[in-house]
């Protein structure tokens, strides 16, 4: 049993004007030391994925269907079904997040070091003050913080060093999995590339399962082994990364990869797909993807494309893939 | 047209107050814009490139006269800008325009779009209401808002992200500019739309024989959308040169660190380590030596005592703000 298996995970919002279908029908799997990107244009659904996954979900957000099975060894539990006080076990613990504009997520009043023995304290009651200390000091030395400024407060810090301290906040209970909800985006590229290094590094060191939340495919690129292009609440395909990169068969794999500048390589025409993504109040019917599709059929909008594995770990919903001999250099 | 350049910048200066003390005295300044010079050609687009907080914006603003230069000068079509009063400043603002970054905040959600893009047509007193309605309809219709007549009486509100900028765009062309400073006006928008925006921009371009001060962080549009690149550290420019030039053969070694850092949309392309200390800080009252030099990883003991380098043509049309590059160089 994976680590974490996610079926057919379905969230829409109600609103006043119906139901936006953000996260509509996920299915995927994470294994320890693996890490999944998920990438997608803003409004797709990405962070409604872990909303869903940690059940934070604000009050208009509604859960339909699916599974979230967690298995840290002893046995899988479905996370939905969990009364909120067995979830408080599992969140953080065992599914932690550093949330998108994380600098801006740490109190300014409380020092940095006094908030993640909060959080530590919280979560294992039988540690001692000076045990939460040291633990804070090792996370510290592990995000690349030096525990001196432990008694140091948020507006002391620069961005990147609030982004390690969120990083340590996230790892202070020891979870089996991270989501990482673009944790740089408003970082700059230095700064950046800083921070996913020691992301990769720590993952990697503590085997945990970390999910990647990005609208960048540069960066997916970086920290990923596998990754799941989401377009208007689906996942229109699944891959390891190199797949993905190299032999997409969704046309809007496709479109996403070519219309990315880069500094590498020869300067070529970027491609534009034509249109904006729909609205998920009232998702056009069939593929979603259909009114921008280039291999679009009358099939494609009335029917919708299941998501299958059409290759051992690779999995599509598309009704006319690209062709493998459209194989890209 | 006069010469080769269409706009000159000498020695541009900006500083900011950054605190001020009792009876209002300031007495430290942020030097954001610090001794820059450029100049872009006619038809040119300069990609100007730097880190958040690097003084790029301000340079734009100070060459849209949005602010005043502490010091500087600035020549458009080779004529001094800066003693212009009256109606040929007038002139000036309506050959110089300006697209900023948020397309969200940068237009007004009273105006419809037709109010919006005929504003500065008001403001020039060009045209009747006619005139001005098949002006903005044109418009429209070349930034792709078609058919314009359902657009024309909309509010910013009703179109998206992508839609709103190519609005600011029409607004921009409006006066049939000479010039127009770019301020990220991609960086808002999602991937599939930016294509789209970066590629109106170039046609348009060419169509109005326009030149672009292109304001980026993101090296791979600026490689994308300009001939040259300058890359600027807490108002400095430290290097220029032109695009391909500066992406294969980076001298400075922040341009160096900057570009080793941007991350490649190739999972099997494996990066090297940038070599810089430190982060960021803010230039109030920096001290006289180089910029860069708390961060460098080449730095001697001559850079420490000396001024900021001057920028140095190293290799033609190459130009770099470095002494240790310039020794090795020679050397």
């Amino acid at each position: 049993m994976p680590l974490l298996s996610v079926n057919d995970l379905v969230m829409y919002y109600k609103t006043k004007m119906g139901y936006v279908r953000a996260v509509d029908g996920i299915t995927f799997t994470l294994d320890r030391g693996e890490s999944l990107g998920i990438v997608g244009e803003s409004g797709c659904g990405k962070t409604s994925i872990s909303m869903t996954l940690l059940r934070l979900l604000p009050e208009n957000g509604e859960f339909q269907r699916g599974h979230v099975y967690f298995d840290d060894g002893s046995g899988p539990v479905d996370l939905i079904g969990l009364p909120e006080h067995e979830m408080r076990k599992y969140r953080w613990k065992g599914i932690s997040m550093v949330f998108q504009a994380a600098m801006n997520s740490l109190n300014p009043v409380y020092t940095v070091g006094d908030q993640i023995v909060e959080a530590i304290l919280n979560h294992y009651p039988d540690t001692s003050f000076d045990e939460a200390r040291a633990k804070v000091a090792e996370l510290f030395k592990l995000v690349g913080l030096d525990p001196k400024r432990m008694d140091q407060y948020p507006h002391q810090y620069s961005g990147g060093m609030k982004q390690r301290a969120v990083i340590a906040l996230a790892l202070s209970c020891d979870p089996k999995i991270i989501i990482a909800d673009e944790p740089t985006t408003a970082l700059d590229v230095i700064v950046q590339d800083r921070i996913l290094k020691e992301m990769k590094r720590i993952q990697r060191k503590l085997n945990m399962g970390m999910i990647y939340i990005s609208h960048d495919i540069a960066v997916i690129a970086e920290v990923s082994d596998k990754i799941a292009v989401m377009y208007a609440g689906k996942f229109v395909e699944l891959a390891d990364s190199v797949t993905i990169f190299k032999r997409p068969r969704h046309p809007y794999t496709f479109g996403l990869m070519s219309s990315f500048p880069s500094i590498t390589g020869e300067k070529k025409k970027l491609f534009t797909i034509p249109g904006e993504p729909p609205n998920l109040l009232n998702p056009p019917p069939g593929c979603r993807f259909a009114p921008r599709c280039p291999n679009a059929t009358k099939k494609c909008s009335e029917e919708e494309p299941n998501f299958v594995e059409i290759e051992p770990g690779h999995f599509l919903a598309c009704w006319n893939p690209i062709k493998q001999e459209g194989e890209r250099a | 047209m006069n010469g080769e350049y269409i706009l000159e910048v000498r020695n541009l200066k900006k500083y900011f107050p950054a605190d001020r003390g009792l009876f209002g005295r300031v007495r430290h300044f942020v030097h954001a814009v610090d001794e820059v010079s450029f100049e872009i050609k006619h038809g040119e687009s300069l990609g100007l490139v730097g880190e958040s907080g690097c003084g790029k914006t301000t340079t734009g603003k100070v060459i849209v006269k949005l602010e005043e230069p502490t010091s500087g000068e600035l020549f458009l079509s080779g004529e001094n800008v800066g003693k212009y009063v009256g109606p040929r400043k007038r002139d000036y603002h309506r050959k110089v325009q300006m697209i900023f970054q948020d397309p969200y905040e940068s237009l007004n959600p009273r105006m419809t779009i037709f109010d919006i893009i005929a504003e500065p047509l008001n403001i020039h007193g060009i045209g009747n209401l006619k005139e001005r309605e098949e002006r903005v309809a044109d418009l429209l219709q070349e930034v792709g808002l078609t058919p314009p007549s359902s657009f024309m009486w909309r509010y910013p509100h009703e179109l998206s992200g992508g839609q709103r900028q190519r609005v600011a765009i029409a607004r921009a062309l409006v006066l049939n500019p000479t010039f127009v400073v770019a301020d990220e006006p991609t960086s808002m928008l999602d991937v599939s739309i930016r294509t789209g925006i970066m590629d109106l921009m170039m046609e348009l371009r060419q169509a109005h024989n326009m030149s672009y001060l292109y304001i980026t962080h993101d090296l791979a549009v600026a490689r994308y959308m300009c001939e040259r690149i300058a890359v600027m550290y807490l108002g400095k420019i430290v290097e220029i040169s032109e695009t391909e030039e500066l992406l294969s053969n980076p001298l400075h070694p922040y341009t160096r660190a900057l570009l080793t850092a941007v991350p490649v949309p190739d999972p099997e392309f494996s990066r090297g380590e940038p070599e810089i200390m430190g982060s960021v800080t803010k230039p109030i009252d920096p001290p006289p030596r180089c910029r860069f030099y708390d961060r460098c990883p080449i730095r001697t003991k001559d850079c420490e005592t000396s001024d900021h380098p001057p920028l140095v043509e190293i290799l033609p049309g190459h130009f770099v703000a470095c002494y240790e590059v310039e020794k090795r160089k020679q050397g």
